[in-house]
C-alpha cells in the first residue's frame, strides 16, 4: 500500500460527511439515480444500422423526387431544453426541429458534410478504430473550413442518432487536469494513480477506466488552469487530504465532464466547485452541474447536480474586505451574460445562487480567485478553502 | 437594307415620333399604346421577269394619330427619305376620313415598288428585326406585319403589351422576357423557369455634343443610360450557364427608337469594333472579340453591336461555343429634362445620333466608360455569385454521393445493400453510383429553378392574361405576366430620364440633316411612293450600300440550303403562282416568343404537326391549297425552276421559324 499523505484531522471534514449523507440521503429519496442516468452505450451494430436507416431514408427520398433532408433537434432554443433538478438541462421529448435541405443554398454543404461525417463515423464503428475530433477536422480540414464546424455536426449526428458521442467512436481531445488521492486502470491496462506530484490528463476514454479507487472526502473543481497549479504547488491536495483536485482549463470539454460524472456515480463524494466571482465562472460552474444547451441531449451522462458552489462567492469579497483595487468592472458582456444565467430556469431553485448574483449585479465588480493573494500568498489554500470546507461554506 | 425595308422602317420612326409629340402633350411618361399594320403585298410583276410587284400599306388600325395632317405628313415623309419618287393618288375614303366629326383621322399609306424575290425576302426579314426591337423598349405598341407573295400569306404580329418590364419613366419600357434576347432552344426545358433578364441600371451621364456636330444642328443636352444584364437569368442553376459566352449592346435613341447601324462600316459602330473602349473586360478575365455574323434569320432581337469570348489561349471551340450566358448592354440615349422636342427636330436628332454617335460617345468617352463599367461589373458580380453557389452546390452534391458511396459500399450488411439497389432500380453499385449522382444533381437543381420560379409566379399574380392566347403558353412557362415596374423586376431603382427636348434653330433643320423635299409628292387620301434607288435612302453612296446589305443578308451553309431545297422542291407545285387566298392558319411556337399570335397563310403539309394540323382542319376558313400555274403563263423549263425556286425560297424565309 502507498504512503497516505496525512490530512487534517478527522473532526476536520465533520461537516463534509455531513453533507455527503445527506447527498446520499437525497438520492435515496430521489430512487437512486436519476432516470436516464448511466445510459448505456450504443453497441456497433445499433449505431451501423442507425446509419444505414439515415442513407435508406435519404435514397427514398430521392426514389420520390423529393430533396433529401436531414431533421435534427433545435438544439440552439431554450424552448426545447427542459430543466430537473435532478439532471439538469435536458431536451424535451418532443421539441422543435430543424430541416437541413440539400436544395438549399444555406444548408447544403452542411448537409454533405454531415454525411462525409457519417461515412467517417461508419468506418471508425466498423474498424473498431476511434478518432478525436482533431483527427476528423484534418482528414479534409479546407473542405471542414474549422473545428467548430466538425464539432457541431458531430453533435448534431450525436443528437440525430441518439447515441452518445463515444459509441460514434468519436472522442474528444482532453485537455483536464485531475489530481489527488485516485487511482484507476484504463481501457489499455495502464494504471494511473493521481497522488503525484504532477497532474494527470483526463483520460479521452472515460468509459473505458475501470477499477476507480480513492478515499477522497471530496471532489474540488477548479475553473482555472493557473489556480489549479498554484494549488498543487501549495500541496492543497496533500493538506487536505484524502482529496481529489480536477480543473477543465475553462470551459470544461467533454471527457472532463464525464469524468466529473463518473466520479460522482461511482464514489457519491461532494462536489464542490472553485471559480472566478464573475459571470463567466458562474457559467462554467452551471455547465458541470447542470449541462449547456448544446449538449442538453446528453444530460443525463453530463450533469452532476449535487455539485456546490464553494468559491469565490461575491459575498465573500466584502467579507474579507478584498481591496475595491483588486476587483474589475463587470464589462458590458459580463451583464448581459450575468442577466441571461439569471434568466436560466435552474436558478429559480438556487435562491442563494440568485442573491450571490444580484450582489455581484449590484456592485457591479467581479473578482477574480486571485484577488485573494492580495490577502496573503497562500490565503487560497492556507486559510479560504481549509475554512470553507471545514465549516460548511458552500451553496 | 433594300428600298421598302428602309421606308417601312423610317415612316414607323417618323409615325413613333409623331405618335410620342402627341402624347407627351397629355401624358409625357406615358407608354405608346396602339396598333400599327404593315403589309406587303408582292404579285409577279407583269412588266419585269424574275421580279416582285411590292405595294406595301402602313395603317393605323384604330384612331391613334389624332390630329395627324396628311398633307403635312406627306410632305415630312418625303422630306426624310431622300431619293424618294412618289406617286400620289386620292381615293374616296378619305373624305369621310376628313370629315370625321371627331377629328380623328385613321390613315393609310400606300408606296410600291418592284423588286427581286430575294430581296423582298430580307427586306421583311430587316423590318421584322425592327419591329421586334422597337417592342422591345415600346411593348405596347403592336405591328401587324404581314407579307403576301402571290396570294400565299405569311401573317406576325408583334407586340409584348403582356410582358413583365423595366419602367424607364421616360415612356419607354424595356421588356425583361429573355426570349427575346437568347433562343431557348439551346436550353433544357427546367432552365426556362425564370424567364426573366434582370437589368442593372448605370447612372445616366450627360454627354458632351463636339462642336463640329453642334454646328449640324445637334444642340441640346442629351444622356446616356446603360442598363446590363445576364440571359438568362444567372439564378437559374445550370452547368451550361458557369460562364459569359457573348455580349450583345443594343442602342436606343430619344422615344426610345433604335439606333440601327445601317452599316457596320459607318463611324457609329467604329468605337465598339475596340471591345475594350468602354468595358474593361479584363477584370473579370474576360477577352472579347467583335462579332460580326450578324444573323437576321432569328426570332430574337438583332443587337447593334455583338461581342463573343474568346479564351485567352484562343481555344477556337469555345469561340462559337453558344452554351454560355449572354451579357446584354442597352444604351440609352434621351434629352435631358427641360429640354423641349418638336417632332421634325426630334427627327434630326435621331438622324444625326445615327451618323454621330460615335463622335458624341469618344468625346464623352471617361464618363460613359465610367457608367457602362458600374452597370457591366454590376451585372457580371450577379453571374460571379451565380457560379460560386453553382460549384459550391455541385462541391457540396459530390460529397454527399461519395460519403453515401462510401458507406454502400462498404457495408456489410446484405439487406442494407440490397434495398439501396432496389430504391433507386439499380443493377449493381455503378449502376447505384450513376443512378445517386443523377437524381441530387436533377432533384436539387429543379428545387432551386423553383425557387427561383416562384419569384415570377409571385410577380406575375394579378397580371392580365394575354388576350390573343392560341399561343401555347403551356410549352413556354407563363406568357401573360404583367408589365411590372422596376421595383418589382428587381428592386433596383428607376430610371428617370425627364421630359424629352430638342432645340434647334428654325430654317437650319433642312440643311443641318441633309434632307431634300421631292416636289413630286403631292396630296390625296391615299398616298403612293415610289422608290427610285433604294441605295439612295440608306444616304451612302452605292458599295458601302451594297455591303451594308452584305452584313444584314442571312447566310446558310450548303447543308441547310441543300436541305431546305428537297423541302421546297416537294412543295414547289403548291407554291408556284398560287392564285387564290390561302388562309391556312396554323401557330408556331416561334411566335410566342415575340408575345404575339402569328397567323401564316402557307406551309407544307409535310411541315405542319397533328396539332397544328388539327388546328387548320379547325379554321373553317381555311382554304386548300390549290395549285395553279395559270397566273404565272408559260416560263422556259430553267428559268422557270430557278423562278419558282426563289419564290419558293421566299415563302420558306418568311415563315418564322421553319427554317429552324
Amino acid at each position: 500500500m502507498a504512503f497516505a499523505p496525512r490530512g487534517p484531522e478527522a473532526s476536520f471534514f465533520q461537516v463534509l460527511d455531513q453533507h455527503r449523507a445527506s447527498l446520499l440521503a437525497a438520492l435515496r429519496k430521489g430512487g437512486g439515480e436519476p432516470a436516464g442516468g448511466g445510459t448505456r452505450l450504443a453497441t456497433s451494430s445499433e449505431v451501423l444500422a442507425a446509419i444505414e436507416n439515415v442513407i435508406q431514408d435519404i435514397i427514398t427520398s430521392l426514389a420520390r423526387n423529393e430533396a433529401p433532408a436531414f431533421t435534427i433537434d433545435n438544439r440552439s432554443s431554450w424552448e426545447n431544453i427542459k430543466f430537473e433538478d435532478s439532471v439538469g438541462l435536458h431536451m424535451v421529448s418532443h421539441c422543435t426541429t430543424r430541416k437541413i435541405k440539400s436544395d438549399s443554398p444555406k444548408s447544403v454543404k452542411t448537409f454533405a458534410l454531415i454525411l462525409k461525417i457519417l461515412s467517417m463515423i461508419y468506418k471508425l464503428v466498423q474498424s473498431n478504430t476511434y478518432a478525436t475530433k482533431r483527427d476528423i477536422y484534418y482528414t479534409d480540414s479546407q473542405l471542414f473550413g474549422n473545428q467548430t464546424v466538425v464539432d457541431n455536426i458531430i453533435n448534431d449526428i450525436s443528437c440525430m442518432l441518439k447515441v452518445p458521442r463515444r459509441s460514434l467512436h468519436i472522442l474528444s481531445t482532453s485537455k483536464g487536469l485531475i489530481a489527488g488521492d485516485l487511482r484507476y486502470i484504463e481501457e489499455d491496462g495502464t494504471k494511473v494513480n493521481c497522488a503525484c506530484a504532477t497532474a494527470v490528463a483526463v483520460p479521452s476514454n472515460i468509459q473505458g477506466i475501470q477499477n476507480l479507487i480513492t478515499d477522497a472526502k471530496f471532489l474540488l473543481i477548479v475553473e482555472k488552469d493557473a489556480t489549479f497549479q498554484r494549488l498543487l504547488d501549495d500541496s492543497f491536495c496533500t493538506k487536505m487530504s484524502p482529496c481529489i483536485m480536477v480543473t477543465g482549463k475553462g470551459a470544461p470539454d467533454l471527457n472532463t465532464r464525464l469524468l466529473v460524472k463518473k466520479l460522482w456515480d461511482t464514489f457519491h463524494i461532494p462536489i464542490f466547485t472553485l471559480v472566478d466571482a464573475d459571470p463567466h465562472g458562474i457559467e462554467i460552474m452551471c455547465i458541470y452541474k447542470y449541462g449547456s444547451m448544446a449538449m442538453s441531449f446528453e444530460a443525463h451522462n453530463l450533469t452532476v447536480p449535487a455539485i456546490r458552489w464553494l468559491g469565490l462567492l461575491p459575498s465573500d469579497i466584502k467579507r474579507l474586505n478584498i481591496p475595491k483595487g483588486t476587483l474589475i468592472p463587470l464589462t458590458k458582456q459580463d451583464q448581459m451574460k450575468l442577466d441571461s444565467v439569471l434568466k436560466r430556469p435552474y436558478i429559480t431553485c438556487q435562491p442563494f445562487w440568485r442573491k450571490e448574483m444580484e450582489i455581484m449585479a449590484d456592485s457591479k465588480m467581479k473578482a477574480e480567485i486571485q484577488a485573494l493573494t492580495f490577502l496573503s500568498s497562500d490565503y487560497l489554500s492556507r486559510v479560504y478553502l481549509p475554512n470553507k470546507l471545514k465549516f460548511g461554506g458552500w451553496i | 437594307m433594300e428600298g421598302t425595308a428602309v421606308a417601312v422602317c423610317e415612316i414607323l420612326k417618323y409615325l413613333i415620333i409623331h405618335w410620342r409629340c402627341e402624347t407627351a402633350r397629355i401624358s409625357k411618361g406615358a407608354l405608346l399604346e396602339g396598333e400599327l399594320v404593315i403589309s406587303i403585298e408582292a404579285l409577279n410583276s407583269k412588266h419585269q421577269a424574275n421580279t416582285l410587284h411590292c405595294v406595301t400599306t402602313i395603317a393605323s388600325a384604330g384612331s391613334i394619330f389624332g390630329g395627324l395632317v396628311l398633307k403635312k405628313i406627306l410632305k415630312e415623309i418625303q422630306s426624310i427619305l431622300p431619293g424618294l419618287s412618289a406617286e400620289l393618288s386620292w381615293t374616296s375614303e378619305e373624305t369621310s376620313y376628313s370629315q370625321d366629326v371627331s377629328g380623328v383621322t385613321p390613315f393609310q399609306m400606300i408606296f410600291e415598288v418592284h423588286e427581286k424575290p430575294r430581296t423582298l425576302m430580307t427586306d421583311s426579314l430587316v423590318i421584322k428585326n425592327f419591329l421586334r426591337k422597337v417592342i422591345t423598349v415600346l411593348p405596347k405598341i403592336r405591328f401587324n406585319f404581314s407579307v403576301k407573295v402571290n396570294g400565299i400569306l405569311s401573317m406576325e404580329i408583334f407586340g409584348a403589351e403582356n410582358e413583365p418590364t423595366l419602367n424607364l419613366s421616360n415612356g419607354i419600357a424595356l421588356v425583361v422576357n429573355h426570349q427575346h434576347y437568347v433562343s431557348t432552344p439551346k436550353f433544357g426545358a427546367t432552365e426556362l423557369l425564370c424567364s426573366r433578364i434582370h437589368p442593372v441600371l448605370g447612372h445616366p451621364v450627360m454627354l458632351f455634343i463636339p462642336d463640329d456636330v453642334a454646328k449640324m444642328g445637334l444642340l441640346g443636352e442629351l444622356i446616356l443610360t446603360p442598363a446590363a444584364a445576364l440571359c438568362p437569368c444567372p439564378k437559374v442553376f445550370s452547368n451550361q450557364l458557369n460562364r459569359i459566352s457573348s455580349a450583345s449592346i443594343f442602342l436606343y435613341g430619344p422615344s426610345g427608337l433604335p439606333l440601327i447601324l445601317l452599316n457596320p462600316e459607318q463611324p457609329t459602330s467604329t468605337i465598339f469594333k475596340d471591345t475594350s473602349y468602354f468595358i474593361n473586360w479584363k477584370k473579370h478575365h474576360l477577352c472579347m472579340v467583335p462579332n460580326l455574323d450578324f444573323n437576321l434569320d432569328r426570332d430574337l432581337v438583332l443587337p447593334d453591336v455583338s461581342y463573343q469570348v474568346e479564351s485567352s489561349e484562343g481555344d477556337q471551340t469555345q469561340n462559337m461555343d453558344p452554351q454560355g450566358q449572354t451579357l446584354l448592354l442597352f444604351l440609352f440615349v434621351d434629352f435631358h429634362s427641360g429640354f423641349p422636342v418638336q417632332k421634325m427636330e426630334l427627327w434630326g436628332v435621331h438622324t444625326l445620333l445615327t451618323t454621330h454617335l460615335s463622335a458624341i460617345l469618344t468625346e464623352s468617352h471617361s464618363v460613359v466608360q465610367d457608367s457602362i463599367q458600374v452597370a457591366v461589373d454590376q451585372a457580371l458580380e450577379q453571374h460571379h455569385h451565380a457560379v460560386k453557389a453553382h460549384q459550391k452546390l455541385q462541391a457540396s452534391l459530390s460529397v454527399a454521393v461519395n460519403s453515401i458511396m462510401s458507406i454502400m459500399t462498404g457495408s456489410t450488411s446484405s439487406s442494407f445493400r440490397k434495398t439501396c439497389l432496389q430504391t433507386l432500380q439499380a443493377a449493381d453499385t455503378q449502376e447505384f453510383g450513376t443512378k445517386l449522382h443523377k437524381s441530387f444533381h436533377e432533384i436539387t437543381q429543379n428545387r432551386f429553378l423553383h425557387h427561383c420560379s416562384r419569384e415570377v409566379k409571385q410577380a406575375a399574380e394579378g397580371g392580365s392574361s394575354l388576350t390573343t392566347g392560341v399561343c401555347s403558353s403551356q410549352e413556354f412557362g407563363s406568357p401573360s405576366e404583367p408589365n411590372v415596374s422596376s421595383e418589382q423586376v428587381d428592386g433596383r431603382k428607376c430610371l428617370s430620364m425627364g421630359p424629352a427636348g430638342w432645340r434647334q434653330e428654325p430654317g437650319s433643320r433642312c440643311a443641318s440633316l441633309g434632307l431634300r423635299t421631292c416636289g413630286s409628292i403631292g396630296v390625296g387620301p391615299w398616298l403612293a411612293l415610289r422608290v427610285a434607288d433604294p441605295r439612295l435612302l440608306l444616304g451612302l453612296p452605292g458599295p458601302e450600300a451594297e455591303a451594308g446589305v452584305q452584313q444584314l443578308l442571312p447566310e446558310k451553309n450548303n447543308a441547310e440550303q441543300s436541305t431546305e431545297d428537297a423541302h421546297e422542291n416537294s412543295s414547289l407545285e403548291l407554291l408556284a403562282g398560287t392564285s387564290g387566298q390561302v388562309e391556312n392558319k396554323s401557330l408556331k411556337r416561334g411566335s410566342l416568343r415575340q408575345g404575339v399570335e402569328e397567323t401564316r397563310a402557307f406551309r407544307s403539309p409535310r411541315a405542319l404537326n397533328p396539332s397544328e394540323a388539327a388546328l387548320g382542319r379547325a379554321e373553317p376558313t381555311a382554304a386548300p391549297l390549290t395549285p395553279s400555274r395559270n397566273r404565272t403563263g408559260p416560263r422556259s423549263g430553267l428559268e422557270d425552276a430557278l423562278w419558282l425556286q426563289e419564290i419558293s425560297n421566299l415563302s420558306e424565309w418568311l415563315s418564322p421559324g421553319s427554317a429552324s
